[in-house]
């Protein structure tokens, strides 16, 4: 079974938005709360103090998912360092992928970019499980400086969701930078289905590319997680 | 917390509240409680960077001049003594810290092997024994801000010392309520440069020592002042070696603290050991001790000036000012976490490890932290902060090492170490005679002061927590 990991700040009052747990009632969830606590405090300290109220947001949250009809499991988590914490869970989980919070109402079309070196089958294939049926359609985007390659790759890749009854767009951006290409076609959809792409100097630099695209976009973001057993 | 009700057989203090003892599971990577998760983030670079970064602030930049001065040359051996019983106490508490990976550290083992009443003397004596040493290194501090402006060419004279180190006590304290960045990262940091810029100066100084580059230095007499005064100045700078228990304290922030631990404990010890044993031959060959002594707690900043010229002075005053600020800074967050642990078990009160809303800082703890050294800082009393901070500091390794032997006399069923001492029982009971007898060698005023904390922290348990059990509970 296909599961999500949902990180919420929890006690900052992150909320899961109504459109982002709709879209997530194909499959398992674990809402992830963490609370960041800076280094001067022992993470033991803050639970302490905040793990009664931390707990009671957490179980409301994961009421919300099953009114939602989803089902939805959690983990509390209090630390120093959130990148870390949520790689940890999510390899203890299992989880397929998981999200970067932004606001939505109910999801008509997801934007999935296939742009660089990401694993394009383990992308479609959550994004197969995810609609599971449901009347979603999918823009693929691919950002190349090879037209020719970009729009063969966009139809294979086209082929195999609508083969599986997905309704789907391809859309291919030539010359332009991935990230500003994914920016662009961001309107009109309602949630970024994106695969992590393996750590590099650039990510090192300039952030991982999800976040920046977090940053840029309103909706939320979902990242299918490499598999980093197949890629060794 | 009113959920789970704690353990019938922990007791309660006089305000009725019991110490939080909840079961948990470590991990490698997290301790996990019935509800919550605690993320585990500090590598070995990380504990290496503390435990070194607490200690070299002292050995190397405050003491050459001090020690020479009382013991010439045979200083080197008086840091080499004190060298050998921090190892004799940092195996113990390896040992101890991967048997209960939990934050408090040499307190937490004390109360768990020994009970509340010595649980409670130490865990109050460690917080005063960090607020002594966090002066000492604000002093020492000061002393360097000065140099720095002298070399600079602004002569403000030794009176600056003391009200510059309570500025930056001060600035430290606000910083670390206030402050949410990340500054591990940057003691990492500091520490890496700090050790690149000594082992510069230090291979540079014993080859020039031994007459490799340019004509050796006359050696002068071994141990000019007599045999004596290296066990008084032993005692002296222990201070230099108190760091590799902060490591202790950050225990249960440490990824795989099975390996960690151990070696970041005995690794940081190992490295600064070296290294001031190396700066007292090169300090001591450069001049002769008695010079040497003249020139006070900035001594190197002059050896590096003989050494290198100018740019040597100019290194060695740039890593005085950086190694005894991450030294003081690195103190203040300990005892910060010191007062953590003992408010935990209600042996304080339990506001004092209140978190504020705004910058999710223990500003209380904070607060009980660099108050009190302010307060020290203000007698600008260098030798006394020094040593009641290591009397303090032997008692409670003292203690871990008698912990030790009490635990392992009548092994518990939770006792599960990674790491086991080599040369059980007669290195725990070495380091625990050692650790006791350095405390006569101290001045009188500091043996009163150090008793006197004690005495008063054995009157608070009597008042406050009596009805505490603390003994094996895990």
């Amino acid at each position: 079974m296909t599961r999500v990991l949902v990180p919420t700040a929890i006690l900052e009052g992150e909320s899961v938005p109504f459109g982002l747990m709709d879209l997530l009632g194909t499959v398992d969830v674990t809402v992830l709360g963490y609370h960041v606590v800076p280094e001067q405090t022992p993470p033991d300290q803050a639970r302490m103090q905040y793990e009664e109220r931390a707990v009671e947001a957490l179980e409301d949250v994961a009421e919300e998912f099953h009114a939602a009809g989803g089902d939805a499991d959690h983990r509390l988590v209090f630390t120093p360092d959130r990148a870390k914490t949520v790689q940890r869970v999510a390899e203890e989980t299992g989880a397929d992928a998981y999200t970067i919070r932004g606001t939505t109402g109910s999801v008509e079309r997801l934007l999935v970019p296939l742009s660089g070196d990401v694993a394009v089958e383990r992308v479609l294939s959550f994004v197969t499980d995810l609609i599971g049926g449901r009347d979603i359609g999918v823009t693929l985007l691919l950002a190349t400086d090879d037209e020719s390659d970009g729009r063969d790759r966009l139809t294979a890749a086209a082929d195999r969701l609508a083969a599986r009854g997905v309704d789907v767009r391809t859309e291919l951006a030539v010359d332009d930078d991935p990230v500003a290409a994914l920016v662009a076609a961001v309107p009109d959809h309602d949630a970024v289905v994106m695969g992590e792409r393996a750590p590099s100097v650039r990510s090192f630099l300039f952030g991982e590319e999800a976040e920046r695209v977090a940053a840029e976009t309103v909706g939320p973001v979902l990242v299918v997680r490499r598999d980093e057993a197949a890629e060794e | 917390m009113s959920r789970d009700p704690p353990p019938a057989d922990a007791g309660t203090n006089v305000e009725g509240d019991a110490p939080q003892i909840e079961p948990t599971v470590e991990t490698d990577e997290a301790t996990i409680t019935d509800d919550a998760e605690l993320e585990r983030t500090l590598g070995l670079s990380g504990g290496l960077a503390i435990g070194i970064g607490t200690m070299i602030g002292a050995g190397i930049f405050v003491f050459p001049g001090l020690a020479a001065g009382r013991a010439g040359p045979a200083a080197a051996v008086s840091f080499t003594i004190g060298a050998v019983i921090a190892l004799l106490v940092a195996l113990p508490a390896s040992e101890l810290a991967t048997a209960m990976p939990k934050s408090g550290g040499g307190y937490y083992f004390v109360s768990r092997g020994l009970g509340t009443l010595a649980g409670t003397v130490i865990g109050l004596s460690l917080w005063f024994g960090l607020v002594f040493a966090s002066a000492f290194y604000l002093v020492g501090f000061g002393y360097y801000a000065v140099d720095t402006l002298a070399e600079v060419g602004v002569a403000v004279g030794d009176g600056l010392a003391v009200p510059l180190a309570l500025a930056v006590g001060a600035g430290f304290t606000l910083l670390n309520v206030t402050g949410t960045e990340n500054a591990a990262k940057l003691q990492n940091g500091v520490v890496a440069l700090l050790l690149s810029i000594l082992a510069f100066f230090l291979g540079y100084g014993t080859l020039d020592a031994l007459g490799v580059l340019g004509a050796p230095s006359a050696p002068e007499q071994f141990t000019p002042f007599g045999v004596a005064p290296i066990l008084t100045t032993a005692a002296l700078v222990f201070t230099s070696y108190l760091g590799f228990a902060q490591v202790a304290t950050v225990a249960g922030e440490m990824k795989d603290p099975g390996r960690n631990l151990p070696l970041a404990m005995v690794g940081s010890v190992l490295v600064v050991g070296v290294m001031y044993v190396l700066t007292i031959f090169v300090a001591t060959s450069a001049f002769g001790s008695a010079r040497l002594s003249t020139f006070g707690e900035t001594a190197m900043v002059e050896v590096g000036r003989e050494l290198l010229g100018p740019a040597g002075a100019l290194a060695i005053v740039f890593g005085g000012l950086l190694a005894t600020m991450s030294s003081a800074n690195a103190s203040i967050l300990g005892t910060s976490r010191a007062i953590y642990a003992v408010s935990k078990d209600a042996l304080l009160p339990r506001w004092a490890s209140r978190i504020n809303l705004r910058y999710g800082t223990p500003h209380v703890a904070l607060g009980l932290a660099g108050g009190p050294t302010l307060g020290l800082v203000a007698t600008g009393r260098v030798e006394v902060l020094a040593e009641v901070a290591s009397f303090l500091h032997l008692v409670l390794y003292g203690l871990i090492c008698v912990a030790l032997v009490v635990i392992r006399r009548d092994e518990p069923e939770w006792y599960d170490p990674d790491f086991r001492v080599p040369g059980y029982p007669v290195t725990p009971v070495v380091g625990a005679v050692a650790s006791f007898a350095l405390i006569g060698f101290m001045q009188r005023l500091s043996q009163v002061i150090g008793v006197a904390i004690m005495v008063a922290s054995a009157g608070w348990y009597l008042y406050y927590a009596r009805g505490v059990k603390l003994k094996g509970v895990l």
